[in-house]
Parts: structure tokens; sequence; C-alpha cells
């Protein structure tokens, strides 16, 4: 862990995010602006499944899933700035560790939903109900997303003391 | 001003917003604001991107579900935002980008309101073509979530005040 850590602070990245005052504060809002993206992309996608928006193919609102990806990218991207900046605050803080594991889940539950219900899903017309294995996909999503939304913000909270 | 903003600071309820060691205080509070954010302009974009995408329109469509989604976040934003401020009233009130966020908001749930009638009114002709107006309804509404979320973040690091007691 501490080699890691000495490699990430040696790095152009590292400090390039810590030598300019504005990278940090602009990093954070595209931060927030990509999970803004991938939460209503995704939250509408699900709420669809869960019968919450009826007349609408769920197909239709899969395609804007892919402007969801590209949210969820920026989010890594300026995330990978903040470890690079200070990785020991990340490195050994556990709300970052259980961000980690919510993200793992999450990516475990779409790659559940592709594998096991995006053949029916497209299928469904604008008023079919989505079978109830999709829904319980569709409900561990939210609550996934929510769990990373959490921890993100309980990073401060549990920062180690140096 | 200050001297009314201390005296607020000192009330048992900013104090423990503020100073509770719990994680149900400040914590939690910063977090349900950040869900209420989520919910409110996350569901707005994802609406924006869907309008813009669309090249006619299901006019069928059930949305009020989703907009008393919308509306619980904006609910949940709103007491959570009252319960930041009463934490640090002065750290908000004196700062002009506090202002500049709290009218991107309301400009943003205006565009969220005129959206909903151009583009969600059940009509009978089935499917319709979205309008120049919506799209520009969509456009606008990216633009002043974006601006929010900016204004949110830049608050941390643009005020002059923390607390108003320690400013005398």
């Amino acid at each position: 862990m501490e080699a890691v850590i000495d490699w990430l602070v040696s790095t152009r990245l590292s400090w390039f995010v810590l030598e300019y005052r504005w990278v940090w504060p602009i990093s954070e809002t595209l931060h927030f602006c990509g999970l803004t993206v991938l939460a209503g992309t995704v939250g509408l996608f699900d709420l669809r499944l869960l019968g919450l928006v009826k007349g609408v193919a769920p197909a239709v609102l899969h395609r804007q899933l892919s402007w969801g990806v590209a949210g969820f990218g920026v989010s890594v991207v300026t995330g990978i700035m903040f470890i690079a900046g200070t990785p020991d605050q990340y490195f050994y803080n556990n709300a970052f560790k259980l961000k980690v594991v919510f993200l793992a889940l999450m990516g475990t539950n779409a790659a559940l939903f592709y594998w096991l219900e995006f053949s029916r899903i497209r299928e469904l017309g604008p008023n079919d109900d989505a079978p109830r294995a999709a829904k319980a996909i569709a409900a561990a999503s939210l609550l996934f997303l929510a769990a990373v939304m959490c921890c993100g913000r309980m990073l401060t909270f549990f920062r180690p003391p140096f | 001003m200050l001297s009314w903003l201390a005296t607020l600071e000192q009330t048992s309820i900013s104090v423990w917003i503020r100073e509770t060691p719990s994680l149900w205080g400040f914590p939690f509070i910063l977090y349900l604001h950040t869900l209420g954010l989520a919910l409110l302009a996350g569901l707005s974009v994802g609406i924006d991107l869907w309008v813009l995408a669309a090249r006619t329109w299901p006019r069928a469509v059930a949305m009020a579900g989703l907009h008393r989604a919308m509306w619980l976040g904006f609910g949940i934003n709103a007491i959570s935002g009252v319960a930041l401020l009463v934490a640090y009233p002065a750290k908000a009130l004196t700062n002009w980008v506090f202002f500049g966020k709290l009218l991107f908001v309301v400009l943003a749930v205006v565009a969220i309101e005129q959206l909903r009638r151009e583009a969600f009114t059940p009509s009978q002709v089935e499917p319709v073509g979205v309008s120049d107006r919506a799209r520009r309804l969509a456009v606008w509404s990216l633009c002043l979530w974006a601006g929010t979320i900016l204004a949110g973040r830049m608050l941390a690091y643009t005020h002059t005040i923390l607390l108003a007691s320690e400013a005398f």
C-alpha cells in the first residue's frame, strides 16, 4: 500500500491536482455532474422497470444509458484525480473502501441484468410490466446508487488523522 | 446582520447540527442533500436528455409518478438545505454564490414545470414531434442544473466567513 501511495504522489497527475487551486473544485463539480447524469439516466430506466413510468417502452429509456455511462466515466476520471492528489486520504478511509464495495455491487448487478433480463426487457411494449426479477435488479440498482452516494459523502468524516 | 447570524448560530439546533459527533447530524443531512439532488436534478437531467434525443414523443407516457419523485427530491433538498443553513448561516448568507445557487434552483424548477406543460400534456394525437420549445427548455434545464452544482461546490471555496461569532 505504501509503495502505491508513494508512486501515486510522484505522478504528474498528482502534481497537477495539487499545484493549481482551481483543479480540485472544478473536478468536484464535474464529479457531481457525472453523478447527476448517471443517477438521472439509470434512475429513470430503473423507475420504468419498477412501473413508475408507463407509456414508454423500456428500450427507449435504455438508449439514454449511454449518457449515464459517459457520466460515470467523468466521475471515475475525476475520482482518480482525487485519489492521485491525496491517496492516503482514500486508501486508509473506511468510507472509501465501502464505496468501492458498493461500486462493485453496482457493476455486478448491471452485469446480472444484461445476462439474465435484457433480452426480455428490450421486447417489452410501452405499457408492459417488467418481470419480477428485472424489478428486483432495478430496486437493487437504486439502492446501490444511493449507498455509493452515501459513502462518497461520508469520505470527509472518515478521513484518517494525517 | 452578523450579530443576528451569530445569535442564530448559538441556538441549540444550530449547535447540535454543527457540533454533534453523531453521523446523524451534519454528515447525514449533507447526504440527504445529495440524495435530493440525485432525485430532483438527476431525474430532471434524465428527462432533458430523453427529450433532446427523441424525434417523436409518446404523449400517453405516465409521468405523474416521476414528477412526484422529483418533488420529493425538492422537499428533501429544501429541508436539508435549511438545516445546513441553520448550521452555518453566515457562511452562506454572506456569500453571493449562495444566492446564485438559489436563483439557479428556482429557474431550474420553473424549467421542469414548463417542460412538463409543454411535453407531457396528454393528447389524443399519438405520437407527436418534440417541439423546439421543449428542446430549448431541456437545454436550459441542463445548463441550470450544471450551474446549481457548480455554485453548490463553490460555496465550500468562496466563503469569507464561516461563523459570524468568530468574525467579530
